[in-house]
């Protein structure tokens, strides 16, 4: 069945407004055409063979399960987000999809448009929320979409941790999947962010994270991608804010026929501030990724600091992975630096640990741990780092 | 306070190291680009009609094939209001003292027969489209080595000439390529025999003098099993008012085992488009060099490339970039791994000022079965002030077993350390600067013959006076 704006009367007991932008939105969608190879940007990225059409039956209606150790603090609000789009319209209508635009391409448009659960979560000033805060979205059925979206409003010198796990029921399932995130943080706030994507091996996945960071304010972000046969994600900070400072880290592990596209943009809209990109992947059999960052520094972004690296350890002869860091400097009082490499594992290495006796299995499985051990570290919260470590290390093997 | 005079290095281009000569041509084509021109082109030189075709049949491509839509802003080029062929003299000079008064003031200022002197080496100058100056050492010639302009050798070396000639870069490769093929004249052209190295630098000065002349030189380079050359280009050209187009096409064959370099120092005036194909084929276990400084011009497109064509091939880019005020250079390499066993490193440094802009863009292409490939690229940008920008586009298509690839890029300002330590000595702080940025070059600048190196330095100099900050 084709997805068109009957396709929305699944979704019901909406405020007017929600209907209305995702009507607006199903009208992009069928206005925007589907990405063309000679766009830069799909280039290496195909999507030929997807029909979001053939997925309008939608999943996850009633959002997320949300996992709290204990009471949160007054005032703050954890609501699934169709819920509180009617009890909080002041806070949600003017930032809703205001980072992730929704005319951006044709997946945005639909993951506007048709987006399923998914969590607002609003912190006020000065707030600190000690226990992390673990929104998990799930996928039951085969040939569905699910489509979470995240909207997080830290408020001034608020200070909490979050993390978006993305669950499938079946590892074999197939189907359209979204997880996309909105973080507005405020002057002074210090927010971690964690999303681990561990979808069925057969489905499609479409992520745009992005964050706004304003005045003196910090963002920890990690991404981890396991999941899915086709996953695209955007991962995207604005520092708008003097003093600002993004850490972007990601991780992603490849197996079988598995693609993994990433987008990153650091952008530099005004000075003094920084940002700090690290993107780790290990590639197996004959999966593919594709790497390509951006570092922007506007005119007047001046003392500004970025640094941008992408490491990819390649473990079988036929995966292939792509890497191109790139680079706009439109200021010189700025320091940015970038790297990329592409290699298998480091026969010298290798070498070493086999002549003491470790079998090449071992080792290998060694070598991937160590790769991935810096950036491990860099997960903000203990309760992220295990999961992820733990996911890590089943898929290692 | 006292502010330090700002100098317009573009406004008195003239003054520093621009010059010109009143125009004298004995034949000067109309205006414009048609087939009538392009046969006129061919028939002034006399040319067998395979090439008559050839250039018709480009033209066509030319045509047909629609502007570059990324890199630079070509959109004003205005190719009606272009000369596609100029003559200077009706003769080919045998020796320095023969060439036309004006001709040799205007080398003299340049230096060549400092270089000649110094190198006793042959000296190809071209003055407008053509070679007028020409010179072989003795030694050249019984080694086998062919060196002489592209027009002489389609006339002396027809079989030779139609072998290689569009093979490396085919008409149809992109549309100034396709301009060059319909329209080219001049260039080098040099044969290295079976295992004759050429100790000395051959070299050619080049130089574009009349107002909107556009200058499409081509040279043909041919190392053959176990030979070396290292050949030098340089540009200089005097300033004059409206834009002019410089679209050279080289192609270099690097057979079994030979080693080639190739040098450019390009100095085009500041109202100068310069968009130039250079591609290398490089085969078993030889080695492609090019040593690419770019500092003049208002627009630069140039990526040279090297194809490695078979195992063991090696592919080397060094390059500068230089954009000041009004410029943008969009510079760059192209290494494309085709065999097995293959490595190539590009080394790119950028140097942005008074508003200009460098671009580096590059594309590293592992094609399947191209396995244990190793290649190695490495960008560092240095902005003089707030004004300039500098972009960095990497682009690697890796589809090989077991490849080994790694980019890295930096980008910053003069470090207020090392100015602070050359200040605290006495040094003037533009002078200081200058020294900063030479060391920065240094890389580049130590691969370059001596005369080279020292006339790099000096045009840095001229570029950094008057920088403040």
């Amino acid at each position: 069945m084709a997805i068109t704006s009957e396709t929305l009367d699944q979704l019901q007991g909406e405020p007017g407004w929600l209907r209305e932008r995702r009507e607006a939105a199903i009208a992009t969608f069928e206005k925007l055409p589907a990405p063309s190879k000679t766009d830069e940007e799909w280039r290496r990225t195909d999507v030929s063979r997807l029909d979001p059409n053939q997925f309008s039956k939608l999943e996850h209606l009633d959002g997320q399960k949300l996992i709290l150790a204990e009471a949160l603090p007054q005032g703050v609000i954890l609501e699934p987000l169709r819920i509180a789009a009617e009890k909080h319209r002041d806070l949600i209508e003017p930032r809703l999809f205001s980072l992730v635009h929704a005319d951006r391409d044709r997946f945005t448009a639909l993951h506007a448009a048709l987006f399923t659960g998914g969590t607002f979560l609003y912190v006020p000033d000065g707030v600190v929320v000690d226990q992390p805060i673990i929104g998990q979205h799930f996928s039951h059925e085969a040939n569905t979409s699910v489509l979470p979206h995240t909207l997080i409003v830290a408020g001034r010198n608020s200070r909490f941790n979050y993390l978006d796990e993305y669950i499938a029921q079946d590892d074999a399932e197939s189907g359209y999947r979204t997880g996309s995130t909105e973080i507005f943080i405020g002057e002074g706030a210090q927010v971690g962010y964690v999303a681990v994507q561990k979808w069925g091996r057969n489905v499609w996945h479409f992520a745009d994270q992005r964050a706004e960071l304003q005045k003196d304010s910090s963002l920890r972000l990690f991404n981890v991608t396991l999941g899915g046969k086709f996953s695209k994600s955007r991962i995207e900070a604005s520092l708008v804010g003097e003093g600002s400072n993004a850490e972007l880290k990601a991780i992603y592990f490849a197996s079988g026929e598995q693609f993994f596209d990433f987008h990153t943009l650091q952008d530099h809209r005004v000075g003094n501030t920084r940002s700090d990109l690290l993107f780790k992947g290990a590639l197996q059999d004959v999966s593919r990724t594709v790497y390509a960052g951006l570092i922007r520094i506007e005119k007047h972004a001046a003392h500004s600091d970025a640094y941008q690296a992408n490491r990819n350890l390649v473990l079988s002869d036929k995966a292939r992975a792509t890497s191109i860091p790139m680079l706009e400097i439109d200021n010189n009082e700025v320091r940015c630096t970038h790297g990329a490499t592409v290699g298998p594992v480091d026969p010298e290495h290798l070498f070493y640990l086999r002549s003491r006796g470790i079998p090449e299995p071992t080792a290998k499985r060694m070598l991937i741990q160590g790769f991935f051990g810096d950036v491990l570290d860099r997960i903000p919260f203990e309760h992220a780092r295990r999961l992820v470590e733990a996911e890590l290390e089943s898929r290692i093997g | 306070m006292a502010t330090a005079p700002k100098i317009d290095v573009g406004g008195d281009y003239k003054e520093k190291y621009g010059f010109f000569v009143p125009e004298d041509y004995v034949f000067k084509a109309k205006r414009g680009l048609n087939p009538e021109i392009v046969k006129e082109i061919s028939w002034m030189k006399g040319e067998p009609e395979w090439m008559t075709k050839m250039r018709l049949r480009s033209l066509e491509i030319f045509r047909k094939k629609p502007m570059p839509t990324w890199g630079a802003d070509l959109s004003v080029i205005d190719f009606e209001n272009i000369f596609y062929y100029l003559k200077a003299s009706d003769k080919q000079s045998k020796s320095w003292e023969e060439l036309p008064p004006d001709i040799k003031a205007t080398y003299d200022r340049l230096g060549v027969p400092e270089a000649e002197r110094k190198f006793l080496a042959g000296v190809s100058a071209q003055y407008e489209s053509e070679v007028v100056y020409h010179s072989l050492q003795e030694k050249l010639s019984q080694q086998g080595v062919i060196f002489t302009d592209t027009d002489s050798a389609l006339r002396d070396h027809p079989e030779l000439f139609k072998e290689y000639f569009g093979t490396v870069i085919p008409p149809a490769d992109n549309k100034f390529s396709a301009l060059n093929t319909a329209v080219w004249s001049g260039g080098s052209f040099i044969y290295v025999p079976k295992g004759v190295k050429v100790d000395i630098p051959l070299q050619a000065y080049f130089r574009i003098n009349a107002e909107n002349m556009g200058q499409f030189e081509r040279t043909l380079i041919i190392c053959d099993e176990g030979s070396f050359v290292h050949y030098i280009e340089g540009c200089t050209a005097p300033i004059y008012t409206t834009d002019s187009l410089h679209s050279a096409v080289v192609e270099i064959i690097v057979k079994k085992n030979a080693r080639c370099r190739y040098t450019t120092i390009q100095n085009w005036s500041t109202n100068v488009f310069n968009l130039v194909t250079k591609r290398a084929m490089a085969y078993a276990d030889a080695t492609m060099e090019w040593v690419d400084g770019n500092l003049g011009s208002q627009i630069t497109m140039k990526y040279p490339s090297v194809y490695l064509m078979e195992p063991g091939a090696k592919g080397d880019v060094l390059s500068v970039a230089f954009a000041g005020k009004g410029q943008h250079q969009d510079a760059g390499g192209k290494m494309i791994h085709v065999a097995p066993n293959t490595t190539s490193t590009i080394t790119s440094k950028s140097i942005s000022k008074a508003g200009g802009r460098t671009s580096y863009r590059g594309h590293i292409k592992i094609y399947p079965g191209a396995n244990n490939c190793k290649s190695f690229v490495k960008c560092d940008a240095l902005l003089l002030d707030d004004e300039s920008r500098s972009d960095t586009y990497p682009y690697n298509d890796v589809d090989a077993e077991n490849v080994t690839l790694g980019h890295e890029a930096t980008v910053s300002k003069v470090s207020d350390e090392q100015l602070f330590y050359l200040m605290s000595r006495g040094i003037p702080r533009a002078e200081a600067e200058t020294m900063i940025v030479n060391g920065f070059i240094e890389p580049f600048t130590k691969e370059l013959p001596l005369e080279y190196a020292v006339e790099l330095n000096r045009l840095i100099q001229l570029e950094m006076e008057g920088s403040v900050g």
